[in-house]
C-alpha cells in the first residue's frame, strides 16, 4: 500500500512541475540580456598592421568544391577567392584592377585582350605563374569535361564552342605571346569580358590540376592563402593559411583563416559574443537588432548590399502562367512591403530585376507595381475574375508553389499565399530540400511556380539579365531560366548589349529589356538583400567585399586582451600541424 | 463464462480508474485523464473561441515597430508568431492536427500490430510465425523516425492523411511483439482449449476468446503509442517531413520560432508546451489504465 501511494505521489509532483515549467516558460518575458561589449582593439587608429592570428568565420552553409573550374555552391567564391589569384580581379568597391596581369591592353576594336604578367609570382607549390600556366587553366576550365557552370560567360573567345563540346583539345582564342605575355581573342565584342575575367573560374591553377579538372585533385593557386593537406575536414570546417610566397610584399598579414561550417544563425551569435568568432553576418532578425541598437557595437558594423534579387519566378510554359494577364496579376497583386517585413532588417522591396549598385540598375524605371485594384483586373482580362467580397472566382486549380526548407522563402511563401488568394490565386506550398529544389526549377515542364532568386555573378545588368532571360539558357534540365521564358526581343537586346561597349547606349539597352520584363512579367521582382556584417573591434582593415564577401589580404588582428581570437579551438600546436611547420604568430 | 470474465475485468478496471481501491492508479490515471480532457477540449473549442484566423498575418496590429512579433495581449492572446499570426489560434488548430493524426494513427498501428501478433503467438514455432517476427525484427532495426521521413520524401505532397497513415504503418512493429507473448499466455488456458474442442475455427477463437482477453495490454499501448505518434508528428514537422505551412502543427510552429528565441520566447513555449502537455498527459493515462488492469493488483 505505500508502496502503491509512492508511486501515486510521484505523478501528481511531476504533472505539477511540469505545469509550474509550462507557466514559467509561457509567460517569461524576453530574453533581455544584454550583449557583452565588443573586444577592443589594443593599438590605436593608425597604428601598422601586426602579423599573425587565424581569423575565425563561420558559415550555416557547406563547402561542395573548391576547383575554381566548378564552383557549385555559394560559399565556395569566398574562399576560392582567397586561394586563386586572377589575371584581374575586384577591388573592395567592385571595380577591376590588376592580379597577377600587371597591365592589359584593349585592341582590335574591343575583340583582343593582351595581358602582360607580373615575373616572380608563385604557385602554392613554388613555381612561377607563366602565360602558359595561364592558357592551360584556361583550357582545363571551359572544356566540356568541367562542367563548368559558368562557362558560358565566355563563349565569346575563339574557339570556345569546340572546346565546349569536346570536339576540340585547345582554345585558338588564348595565345601565348611569351613567357609572361597572353592574348585573348575575341569572336565579338564583349562588353563584360574583363568583368568575367575577374570572375574565379578561369584563374590559373598549378600545374598539379592538370589539362583537364579532377575531383581528387588538391586545391592549389597563387592566392593569398593556401589549403594545407589537412586544412578541408569536410563537413566541419575549413582552414586556409598564408602562402608565404604571395606577390604582393607583406601580405596577407593573417596567419590563417577558418569556416567553421553547418553553424546555425544561433550557434554563430553565441561564438560571437563569446570571442570565438571574429566576424559575423548570419543573424536572425531579432539578434541583429539587438546589436544594431548598441551604440558600442555600430562602429564595427556595416550594411552590404548582397546584389540579389528576390521574386516570383513563373514558368511560362505551364499553365495558369503561359497566360501573361495572371502573370501581371501576380506582378501587381503582391504586397511588397509587407514582404519585405518578414525580415525587414535584411529586405528592401524592389520592382526592377537589376539591384541598386550594379550596373544597369535604373532609378527612373517605373517597374512593377503593387496595385491590388489592377491585379483584380489582370484577372478579369485573363479570363477569371474574382469577387473579394463573395470570395468567388479567380483560377479554379490550386497552384504548387515549390520551395525549399530553411529558406527565407520558406516564410516568405506562407505570406504570398495570403496575399494571392486576395486575387483568386490559391497556392499550395510543397517543400522539399534544397538540391530537389534547384533540379526541379531547372527541368522543364517540372514546377509552375516558385521562388526566384539570383545573385550577381559579376556587376552588370547582363550578370542577371542573361542566365535569367535569354531563351539560349533554356534547356531540358538545369537551366537558371526558371521561367523559360522565350522573347525575341530581349534576346536581341542582350545580345546587342553584350557588343555595346559604350556604357551610357548599353544601359539604355538594360532599360528597355527590364521595361519588357517589367510588362511581361515572367518574375514578380520583389526584394533585395542586404547583409549586416558585425565585426569585434580588434577587426582591422577589414572591408566586405561586393563580390567575396570578406577583402581579408589587408585584414589584421589586434586583439588587446585575452588569447588571440580561435585560440582556444584553433591552438598554434594544431596551426603548425597543418602546415607541417613552426608557425611564427 | 468467458463473457462473464471480461466484464466483471472491465468493470474492475472502471471502479479503479473512478476512485476505486488503489489511490496511485487512481491519482495518475485520473492527471492523465485531466490533461488528456483538457487537450480534446483545447481541439474541438479551441478554434472557435480563438480571436483571429491562424492563417492570416497582421500586419497592422500583430507587428511591433521593430518588426518583431508582439507579446500575448488582449487581442492575441498568445502573442503572435514570426509572420504575425496568432499563435493561440494556430495552437488550437494544431491540436486538432495533432489529436487527429496522434489517434488515427494509434489505431492503425495497433489494428496491424494486433493481428500479426496474435497470427504469430496462434502460429508459434510455424512458418508463419518466423516470417512475421522476422519481419518484425528487421523494421525495429530500422530507426522508425528514418523510415517515415525517407516515406515522408518519397511522397510528392504531405497531407494529415499522408501523415497519419505513414507512422500508422510504421509504427505496430512493437505492439506485435507484445501482442504475441499475450497471446501465447492466452492460448493455452482452459477455456480457449474449449473452445478448439468444440471445433470452433481458428478466427473465431482469436476475434471471441483471445482478443477479449488481451485487450488490456492493447488499450494501455494503444494510449500509450498515441503520446508517440503525437511527438513523431511534431518532430516530422520540426524537420520539415510534415505536413506543409501554412497549416499549424505543433512541429512545425516550434521551428519556425527557434531564432526567435530570445525575443519572442512566447512563439516557441506555446508549442512545446502543449507537446509537452499532450504527451504527458497520455502517458499518465497509460500508466494508470496498466496499473488499473493489472491483475495482480486485484
Amino acid at each position: 500500500m505505500r508502496s502503491t501511494r509512492g508511486r501515486a505521489e510521484a505523478p501528481r509532483g511531476l504533472v505539477a512541475a511540469t505545469l509550474a515549467l509550462a507557466l514559467a516558460l509561457a509567460f517569461a518575458p524576453a530574453c533581455s540580456e544584454k550583449l557583452p561589449a565588443p573586444i577592443p582593439s589594443a593599438s590605436p587608429e593608425g597604428a601598422a598592421p601586426k602579423r599573425g592570428g587565424v581569423l575565425e568565420l563561420a558559415t550555416f552553409g557547406d563547402v561542395r568544391s573548391l576547383d575554381p573550374a566548378n564552383i557549385t555552391d555559394g560559399l565556395a567564391p569566398q574562399i576560392i577567392e582567397q586561394v586563386f589569384a586572377g589575371l584581374v580581379d575586384y577591388d573592395k568597391d567592385g571595380t577591376i584592377q590588376p592580379d597577377i596581369a600587371e597591365r592589359w591592353v584593349i585592341a582590335d576594336e574591343g575583340k583582343t585582350y593582351r595581358f602582360f604578367l607580373r615575373e616572380g609570382v608563385r604557385f602554392h607549390d613554388g613555381e612561377e605563374v607563366t602565360a602558359d600556366d595561364v592558357k592551360r587553366s584556361v583550357e582545363r576550365a571551359l572544356h566540356g569535361s568541367a562542367r563548368n557552370p559558368a562557362a558560358s560567360y565566355y563563349s565569346s573567345i575563339v574557339g570556345f564552342d569546340a572546346l565546349d563540346a569536346k570536339e576540340a583539345e585547345s582554345l585558338p582564342g588564348v595565345v601565348v605571346e611569351g613567357r609572361y605575355v597572353v592574348a585573348f581573342h575575341l569572336s565579338k565584342r564583349d562588353a563584360t569580358f574583363l568583368r568575367v575575367l575577374a570572375m574565379l573560374p578561369l584563374r590559373p591553377v598549378c600545374k598539379s590540376g592538370g589539362a583537364r579538372t579532377s575531383a581528387s585533385w588538391h586545391p592549389c593557386g597563387a592566392g593569398p592563402f593556401k589549403l594545407p593537406p589537412n586544412g578541408w575536414q569536410r563537413g566541419q570546417q575549413l582552414t586556409v593559411v598564408r602562402h608565404d610566397g604571395y606577390f604582393r610584399p607583406g601580405l596577407p598579414h593573417l596567419d590563417g583563416v577558418r569556416w567553421t561550417l553547418h553553424q546555425n544563425q544561433s550557434s554563430q551569435t553565441f561564438k560571437f559574443m563569446r570571442g570565438d568568432l571574429d566576424i559575423v553576418r548570419d543573424f536572425a532578425t531579432p539578434e541583429l537588432l539587438r546589436f544594431q541598437a548598441d551604440p558600442r557595437w555600430k562602429p564595427f558594423a556595416t550594411y552590404d548590399e548582397a546584389h540579389q534579387i528576390l521574386g516570383e519566378a513563373m514558368n511560362v510554359q505551364i499553365p495558369p502562367f503561359d497566360n501573361v494577364e495572371i502573370r501581371r496579376a501576380v506582378a501587381a497583386g503582391i504586397d511588397r512591403d509587407a514582404l519585405r517585413r518578414i525580415r525587414a532588417s535584411n529586405l528592401t522591396a524592389t520592382n526592377q530585376l537589376v539591384p541598386p549598385g550594379v550596373f544597369g540598375h535604373d532609378t527612373d524605371l517605373h517597374g512593377q507595381r503593387s496595385d491590388y485594384e489592377a491585379a483584380l483586373e489582370h484577372m478579369r482580362r485573363a479570363g477569371y475574375p474574382y469577387d473579394p467580397v463573395t470570395k468567388t472566382g479567380g483560377w479554379p486549380h490550386v497552384i504548387p508553389y515549390l520551395v525549399y526548407k530553411q529558406g527565407l522563402q520558406e516564410f516568405m511563401g506562407q505570406v504570398l499565399a495570403q496575399q494571392l488568394e486576395k486575387i483568386g490565386l490559391r497556392i499550395e506550398i510543397r517543400i522539399v530540400n534544397y538540391p530537389t529544389f534547384i533540379a526541379l526549377r531547372g527541368r522543364r515542364d517540372a514546377t509552375a511556380f516558385g521562388p526566384g532568386f539570383w545573385l550577381q555573378d559579376f556587376p552588370d545588368a547582363l550578370s542577371f539579365l542573361e542566365p535569367i532571360f535569354h531563351s539560349k539558357m533554356i534547356a531540358d534540365e538545369g537551366t537558371n531560366n526558371w521561367s523559360f521564358y522565350k522573347n525575341p526581343r530581349i534576346d536581341d537586346l542582350i545580345d546587342r548589349a553584350h557588343e555595346e561597349l559604350d556604357d551610357e547606349r548599353r544601359k539604355k539597352l538594360y532599360s528597355e529589356a527590364q521595361e519588357i520584363l517589367t510588362d511581361d512579367a515572367p518574375w514578380a521582382f520583389s526584394q533585395n538583400f542586404r547583409f549586416y556584417t558585425q565585426r569585434q573591434g580588434y577587426v582591422r582593415d577589414h572591408h566586405s567585399h561586393p563580390m567575396w564577401m570578406h577583402e581579408l589580404k589587408r585584414t589584421w588582428l589586434d586583439r588587446a586582451a585575452g588569447p588571440v581570437a580561435g585560440r582556444a579551438i584553433f591552438s598554434e600546436k594544431g596551426l603548425a600541424a597543418l602546415l607541417g611547420t613552426d608557425v611564427r604568430r | 463464462m468467458n463473457r462473464g470474465g471480461v466484464i466483471t475485468s472491465a468493470r474492475a478496471t472502471f471502479s479503479r480508474l473512478s476512485g476505486g481501491r488503489s489511490a496511485g492508479v487512481n491519482g495518475t490515471a485520473r492527471a492523465g485523464l485531466v490533461l488528456v480532457g483538457f487537450l480534446v477540449v483545447f481541439a474541438i473549442v479551441g478554434p472557435i473561441v480563438a480571436p483571429n484566423d491562424p492563417y492570416t498575418s497582421d500586419f497592422a496590429r500583430g507587428v511591433t515597430p521593430e518588426h518583431l512579433p508582439i507579446g500575448p495581449s488582449a487581442e492575441f492572446w498568445l502573442g503572435t508568431d514570426r509572420l504575425f499570426r496568432d499563435v493561440f489560434a494556430r495552437l488550437a488548430a494544431g491540436a486538432r492536427v495533432s489529436l487527429v493524426i496522434g489517434i488515427a494513427s494509434t489505431v492503425i498501428a495497433t489494428v496491424i500490430g494486433s493481428i500479426v501478433g496474435m497470427l504469430a503467438g496462434w502460429y508459434e514455432g510455424r512458418w508463419l510465425d518466423t516470417v512475421l517476427m522476422r519481419a518484425v525484427d528487421v523494421g525495429l532495426a530500422f530507426p522508425f523516425l528514418l523510415i517515415v521521413m525517407a516515406l515522408g520524401a518519397a511522397l510528392e505532397r504531405t497531407t494529415a492523411a499522408t501523415i497519419f497513415l505513414t507512422l500508422g504503418f510504421t509504427g505496430w512493429l512493437g505492439i506485435a511483439r507484445i501482442v504475441r507473448s499475450k497471446t501465447l499466455q492466452v492460448r493455452s488456458l482452459d477455456y480457449v482449449l474449449a473452445a478448439q474442442s468444440l471445433g470452433q475455427s481458428t478466427p473465431r477463437i482469436l476475434l471471441r476468446h483471445v482478443l477479449p482477453n488481451i485487450s488490456g495490454p492493447i488499450v494501455v499501448i494503444g494510449t500509450i503509442l498515441v503520446a508517440q505518434m503525437i511527438l513523431a508528428e511534431s518532430v516530422l514537422s520540426y524537420l520539415g517531413a510534415g505536413i506543409a505551412p501554412p497549416t499549424p502543427t505543433w512541429g512545425h510552429m516550434l521551428f519556425e520560432g527557434q531564432d526567435y528565441l530570445g525575443a519572442a520566447p512566447w512563439i516557441t513555449a506555446a508549442p512545446g508546451v502543449a507537446i509537452l502537455l499532450s504527451v504527458l498527459g497520455f502517458n499518465l493515462l497509460g500508466e494508470g489504465l496498466r496499473d488499473a488492469l493489472d491483475p495482480r493488483k486485484s
